[in-house]
């Protein structure tokens, strides 16, 4: 399946899979932080690698993320991330502080920012799971801060051999009241976009 | 186990990246430049930064190396991203602009694992190292430094008046090699 022959039905009900798949993100994170998050519209990009450590503030923005496979019946990896301010805030958020509390990251940060993003992957594999009623699991998640162009690599890495740019339906999360501004990547690989579509009936 | 937090480092000045002089070498791209132009590229996780120079003639190339070798035939357009073509082409580049193999030098840099909880894509930079080495000694080009492996990004920057291989990252600030 190449990613630029997606036709226009086909990249809506991809982007309506990441659509229900955020919802539910943004519900657990809700529910976590305790107060409303608001989502964006998920995009659909289908990016040519040159342009893809670009996407998320430059390629020496600094970032945390979190990145976690997922295997079953499809598979593929799922992406979180946020400009290090924002991953600050979130930590505030998680322990109800004020903004502007947590000054640095440290084990104790790097172990909640993770846990809080595989509770948010994981409710984004299982709306995807429940909605093409297929089998998914997420992988452990693992955990790094620092400059989002060589994050954003494990988007290319994938499916570098075969094709020449990647697919990426992308979700922003953030908070009115304080600066939380967060993303969250979906990258299927190209056969298991094939078994999505399928299990839509538009393949 | 080392602090995470890299704020307190700094990557100092990246230089201006509108500079007339800067050549920006893309993810899976190769460029060849002569001096006054300089050689970026920015943000190297698992990807390898591979420089060749030309002490003589002052002048360069810098490949941003993604893979390591392709399964098969490679897709016309696609050979800079692959340790196995890039490192030949890029000498045949040089060695076409009146560099002598035998005069070039290597220094390479990247190959980190972002994530090292995953181990398949760990072994990703591990492999793209391996590889770019074995081209190397292949061609017979010595490599004279190096600042590969480990969890960080890098960014590189390939000066061609002296030859100096600028290694940015948020774990250590600046380095030459």
């Amino acid at each position: 399946m190449k990613f630029e022959n997606l036709t226009p039905i086909q990249r809506d009900a991809l982007r309506e899979i990441g659509s229900i798949g955020a919802g539910h993100a943004a519900t657990a994170l809700s529910q976590l932080v305790d107060r409303q998050v608001e989502l964006t519209a998920p995009e659909l990009d289908i990016i040519s690698f040159g342009e893809v450590p670009e996407v998320f503030g430059g390629p020496e923005q600094l970032v945390g993320a979190v990145y976690a496979r997922f295997l079953g019946d499809i598979s593929g990896g799922i992406l979180f991330m946020a400009p290090r301010d924002s991953s600050l805030a979130l930590m505030d958020q998680m322990h109800s502080r004020p903004t502007g509390t947590t000054k640095s990251f440290g084990h104790d940060e790097e172990a909640l920012f993770t846990h809080v993003a595989s509770i948010l992957a994981a409710a984004f594999i299982a709306a995807v799971a429940r909605m093409t009623d297929l089998n998914v699991l997420p992988s452990t998640p693992s955990f790094a801060l620092d400059m989002a162009g060589a994050i954003l690599e494990v988007a290319t890495v994938e499916v570098g051999m075969k094709a020449t740019s990647a697919l990426m339906i992308r979700t922003g999360f953030w908070d009115k009241e304080t600066t939380i501004d967060v993303a969250l990547f979906f990258l299927p690989d190209p056969d298991s976009l094939e078994t999505i579509l399928g299990r839509l009936g538009i393949a | 186990m080392e602090s995470r937090d890299l704020l307190m480092t700094t990557m100092g000045d990246l230089g201006d990246l509108t500079d007339p002089n800067a050549v920006m070498v893309g993810v899976g791209q190769l460029a060849v430049a002569k001096h006054p132009d300089y050689l970026v590229t920015q943000a190297l996780g698992s990807c390898v930064g591979l420089s060749l120079y030309d002490p003589i003639l002052k002048q360069g190339g810098l490949a941003h190396i993604m893979l390591p070798t392709p399964f098969d035939t490679v897709v016309n357009g696609h050979e800079h991203r692959f340790a196995s073509t890039a490192v030949p082409m890029m000498v045949k580049m040089l060695s076409e602009s009146g560099s002598m193999r035998r005069r070039l030098e290597a220094k390479i840099a990247g190959g980190a694992a972002m994530f090292r909880a995953d181990t398949l894509l760990a072994q990703v930079g591990e492999r793209n190292v391996e590889e770019a080495k074995r081209q190397l000694a292949l061609l017979n080009i010595p490599i004279v430094a190096e600042d590969t492996g480990e969890r960080h990004a890098r960014t590189v920057e390939l000066r061609l008046d002296s030859g100096a291989y600028v290694v940015r990252s948020y774990q250590y600030g600046v380095k030459r090699l």
